[in-house]
């Protein structure tokens, strides 16, 4: 058993996502991102019960751990009891643990999404804080978004939200004792020093692409991340 | 295909839902993209049903997105979901009511972990007590807010001022449900119905008067898949797999989609209308789109609410053909104005798949 | 005298062993639950390996007790008493059956094919078990749709609740893959122009002629076999079942559209065997299947003295093996009823 093995046996996604496999291919035929990707649970499951620290690390590195929609579709057919959407979630933490994150195309997203979910969690106390997020970045979103963007505020309203304001009601401003609770418990759990790991890596690697890299999401790195796709990603 | 077949296996899932004193928590993804929908739900609760419904405002996000996008380690989330479950019991509370799929999810998720590993509970409670000063029980009883609208739907169809037929023939309306991939495909035996033949919202239906449109693709997930759509690199992804979803359903016809995930919906709606942008096709009727509803919605319309009070406007796809087949009572002229009647402009329209203005 | 032997179960096992011991001198009594003899097998059209007609064996037991068993049919079992070497069988219409051994020879259920609710069996049209194509076979009447048209795709799925945790049988069935390699065969040879496909994760070809039907069935007949589970079936709206699966050879996943799909449903320990343990207090394994005193050498006897073990109430056989174990346990009873003779003529010589 190699180091990296040794690691993610300690995650309780992989415990409780891997028993053993038969190589049945039930997960695989029923994988939203088999369908669209190059990408077979069944491999991966495979791969890692292996306990091959090498083909291990080269997983971590690839962009393939990253196709998984956590879906769990996986998780209603497999006869053995494993759910690969779970032994890809505790893959996606040890990659960004060690900074293998940042080898891959769609493993370097991470940064974006820790910046913009992220930072919601921490400043907000939600997830999505959507207010000023248009169409520009999302044009699936369609005019009746960009009219809502326009008028959030009163859109809001309308709909019987009580936007920013103190008490009960939809996005309502969080109290700044909650958050205080929020930040405290990712300081003490972890969460602070994961998303520092992917700050660390991130800005490392796009030093050695030698793309600038500032706060916020209006920089070439983020912006770079968060379009380039090579194509690559789909044999059909 | 033999309805009563799914008759007996919608029996080996049923579960407790609690009858009254809801602690409900709000869903991120409901509260940007369907406001009107959570106001619904609450309205219905309260005025209607006269149940107990009560919300902290010191609750936070449980972190679903967070987790499911993989930057939020486990032991945070753990700890925000007891944080959020200390909230309860400071209340007076025992039944969890979360408005998001992926919360509920989380929570049975969380629950079940620390069934299966007491010492990550117990490191939890150190955590928490730590990061707040905070302890915390587990909940008697967590139940979807779909969950509680499928418990009372018979109540609601008793109060119904509409029911789902088509008002002019006097038809069932045909309807797709869409049920989101965390309420049962984690743990079955958490759900109504279970993972194969989910009956949460076939209940509801079916007392509302309409009727069900199975599908080939009924299972499939919608796309939503976190990072897949959140980076814009990703996103071919979930429209391949909405377009999956559409292709499949359209030669059924279908008047309506309801959902219980508050994002499904938003991706079926968008969906639409991204593919009808790509691939210059749509799927309903006269070139237009199939209305997509989240379960409150439907509620609410099936109560006589106000379509703009329901918060209908908001969705891309036009909902105006389905309340015209529905012999629902609205004015068109209202449709965007805010409080008091403020005038807001319109959205600006394209030709395919427009809302009437 | 230590004599009477009774045999709980008028399948093929239970019929075999009434005969063997029968033959040997012993007072045989025949326990059936239902109303006539052969089990399973009666159902059944053709056996493999040889398509030997399933009849001629139930025919040929049936002789073999005709005449020197007893046998009691609609017979229930209400509870069983022990006085030393005495049993007594009291049946639920208050009969009384003596024995000095006892076999229990219950056999198996086949695995109910809805508990697979991602199949579709009993909501789609046009998903049958593979008992239910013994029986079409059986009626002489030609395969055919729910629309009454001969189907030109078919797909046979192995491990149908067998190799699943999920539907509760962790355990391989053993004998469904050559069955649906005979049963594929079967339909080819009714309908030449018919695609056929198998979709297994492993083929239990383990006994003797089974890799020579499996390569038959490639070369002669043309069978597809896909290596992957069957993952899920749907219906669309001609009624056609669409299937998703694996193929785990090529890596790729694939969707396929049917006529109709043939279900290997597998064993399960028998709801008789369950009850007969429970009330017997008969040990079971983790599989539900009875409990053999060790894996090798004593898989005839439970842990209870007195009472012995033929055929598949104690896990998955064939028909040949079926037979070979009820015969070894024929001869396993008639030791001991010779041994506790002996040490009751030596007691009374005391």
């Amino acid at each position: 058993m190699g180091k990296l093995y040794e690691e993610l046996i300690k995650d309780v996604h992989l415990q409780e996502g891997l028993k053993a496999c038969i190589n049945c291919g039930t997960c695989t035929a029923i994988c939203p991102a088999a369908e669209f990707y190059n990408y077979d649970p069944r491999e991966i499951t495979d791969i890692v019960q292996e306990q091959d620290d090498k083909k291990i690390e080269e997983l971590l590195k690839s962009d393939t751990i990253w196709y998984c929609s956590e879906c769990m579709s996986c998780k209603t057919r497999c006869p053995r009891g494993n759910t690969p959407g779970q032994i890809i979630i505790a893959l996606r933490a040890l990659s960004q643990e060690m900074g293998y994150f940042t080898e891959s195309e769609k493993g370097r997203q991470q940064l974006y999404i820790k910046r913009t979910i992220g930072g919601w969690i921490l400043n907000r106390g939600y997830c999505l804080y959507l207010e000023g997020v248009g169409t520009n970045g999302h044009p699936e979103q369609g005019p009746v978004w960009d009219w809502r963007q326009q008028n959030w505020a009163e859109v809001m309203k309308r709909l019987g939200a009580n936007y920013e304001g103190k008490g009960p009601g939809i996005l309502r401003k969080i109290p700044d004792e909650a958050l205080e609770e929020i930040r405290q418990i990712f300081e003490v759990t972890g969460g602070n020093k994961r998303f520092d790991k992917i700050e660390k890596f991130s800005a490392d690697k796009a030093k050695e692409m030698e793309m600038k890299l500032d706060d916020g999401t209006d920089n070439e790195y983020i912006k770079f991340i968060y379009s380039i796709n090579n194509n690559n990603h789909n044999s059909k | 295909m033999n309805l009563d077949a799914k008759k007996d296996i919608w029996g080996n899932y049923q579960k407790e839902i609690a009858n009254d004193h809801y602690f409900y928590l709000r869903s991120c993804v409901r509260q940007n993209f369907f406001p009107g929908a959570e106001t619904t739900f609450l309205r219905i609760i309260k005025d209607e049903l006269k149940k107990d419904i009560f919300e902290d405002p010191a609750h936070t996000t449980c972190t679903g997105i967070g987790y499911h996008g993989d930057i939020v380690p486990f032991e945070t989330t753990m700890t925000i979901v007891a944080r959020q479950f200390s909230l309860m019991t400071e209340n007076g509370y025992e039944n969890l009511v979360p408005s998001c799929i992926t919360s509920f999810g989380l929570y049975s998720e969380v629950i079940e972990t620390w069934d299966h590993y007491p010492q990550l509970l117990e490191k939890t409670r150190q955590n928490l007590k730590k990061a707040t000063g905070r302890e915390f029980v587990l909940p008697a009883n967590l139940a979807h807010a779909s969950d509680i609208i499928y418990k009372f739907r018979d109540e609601i169809s008793a109060k119904a001022k509409y029911k789902l037929i088509n008002a002019e023939t006097g038809q069932p309306l045909r309807i797709v449900e869409h049920i989101g991939c965390h309420y049962s495909k984690m743990f079955p035996h958490k759900s109504i119905g279970g993972a194969e033949y989910p009956y949460v919202l076939i209940g509801m239906i079916e007392s509302w008067g309409g009727e069900v449109v199975d599908y080939p693709e009924r299972r499939h997930c919608c796309g939503f898949g976190f990072r897949q759509y959140l980076v814009k690199a990703n996103r071919g992804f979930t429209f391949a797999c909405t377009k999956k979803k559409f292709d499949s359903m359209e030669p059924y016809k279908p008047d309506m989609i309801i959902t219980n995930c508050p994002g499904c919906p938003m991706f079926l709606d968008k969906g639409q209308f991204a593919i009808s942008q790509l691939e210059g096709k749509s799927y309903g009727e006269n070139g237009m789109g199939i209305p997509v509803f989240t379960f409150e919605e439907v509620a609410g319309l099936v109560l006589g609410y106000d379509p703009w009070d329901i918060g209908l406007q908001v969705h891309q796809i036009a909902v105006e053909p389905l309340l015209n087949k529905m012999g629902v009572k609205y004015d068109p002229e209202k449709k965007y104005l805010g409080l008091n009647d403020k005038y807001l402009g319109i959205p600006q329209m394209e030709k395919e798949l427009n809302t009437c203005c | 005298m230590y004599k009477k032997v009774t045999v709980i179960g008028g399948g093929i096992a239970g019929m075999e062993i009434a005969g063997q011991l029968a033959f040997q001198g012993l007072e045989v009594t025949l326990l059936e639950k239902s109303n006539r003899l052969g089990g399973h097998v009666a159902n059944w059209n053709h056996l493999f390996p040889d398509l030997e007609p399933a009849n001629k064996i139930v025919s040929k037991l049936k002789f073999s007790i005709q005449d020197n068993v007893e046998i009691l049919y609609s017979a229930e079992i209400h509870k069983l008493q022990q006085t030393n070497r005495n049993f007594s069988i009291t049946l639920t219409d208050g009969q009384n059956i003596f024995a000095d051994a006892i076999v229990i020879a219950t056999g198996f259920d086949l695995f109910n094919a809805s508990k697979k609710e991602e199949y579709g069996y009993g909501v789609y049209n046009n998903v049958i078990t593979s008992a239910e194509l013994e029986e079409i076979f059986n009626s002489g009447k030609p395969l055919k749709t729910d629309k009454g048209i001969t189907p030109q795709r078919l797909a046979f799925i192995h491990c149908v609740g067998s190799r699943d945790e999920k539907a509760g049988n962790a355990y391989c069935s053993k004998i469904c893959c050559i069955t649906g390699i005979k049963q594929a065969i079967e339909v080819k040879k009714a309908n030449p122009g018919a695609e056929i496909y198998c979709f297994y994760m492993d083929l239990r070809m383990y006994d003797r002629f089974f890799e020579d039907t499996y390569f038959e069935a490639q070369a002669k007949y043309g069978i597809h076999f896909i290596r992957g589970r069957l993952s899920e079936a749907n219906e669309n709206k001609d009624g056609m079942l669409i299937l998703k699966a694996e193929d785990t050879l090529t890596g790729k996943p694939i969707k396929m559209q049917v006529d109709m799909m043939v279900l290997l449903v597998g064993f399960v320990s028998s709801k008789g065997t369950r009850e007969i343990a429970s009330k017997f207090e008969l040990q079971l394994e983790n599989d539900n299947f009875l409990k053999t005193a060790d894996q090798h050498l004593n898989t005839g006897l439970t842990n209870r003295e007195g009472i012995f073990i033929a055929g598949t109430c104690s896990g998955p056989k064939s028909v040949a093996e079926t037979i070979s174990h009820a015969r070894s346990t024929a001869l396993i009873v008639t030791d001991y009823l010779k041994k506790i003779n002996n040490l009751a003529e030596i007691n009374s010589e005391l």
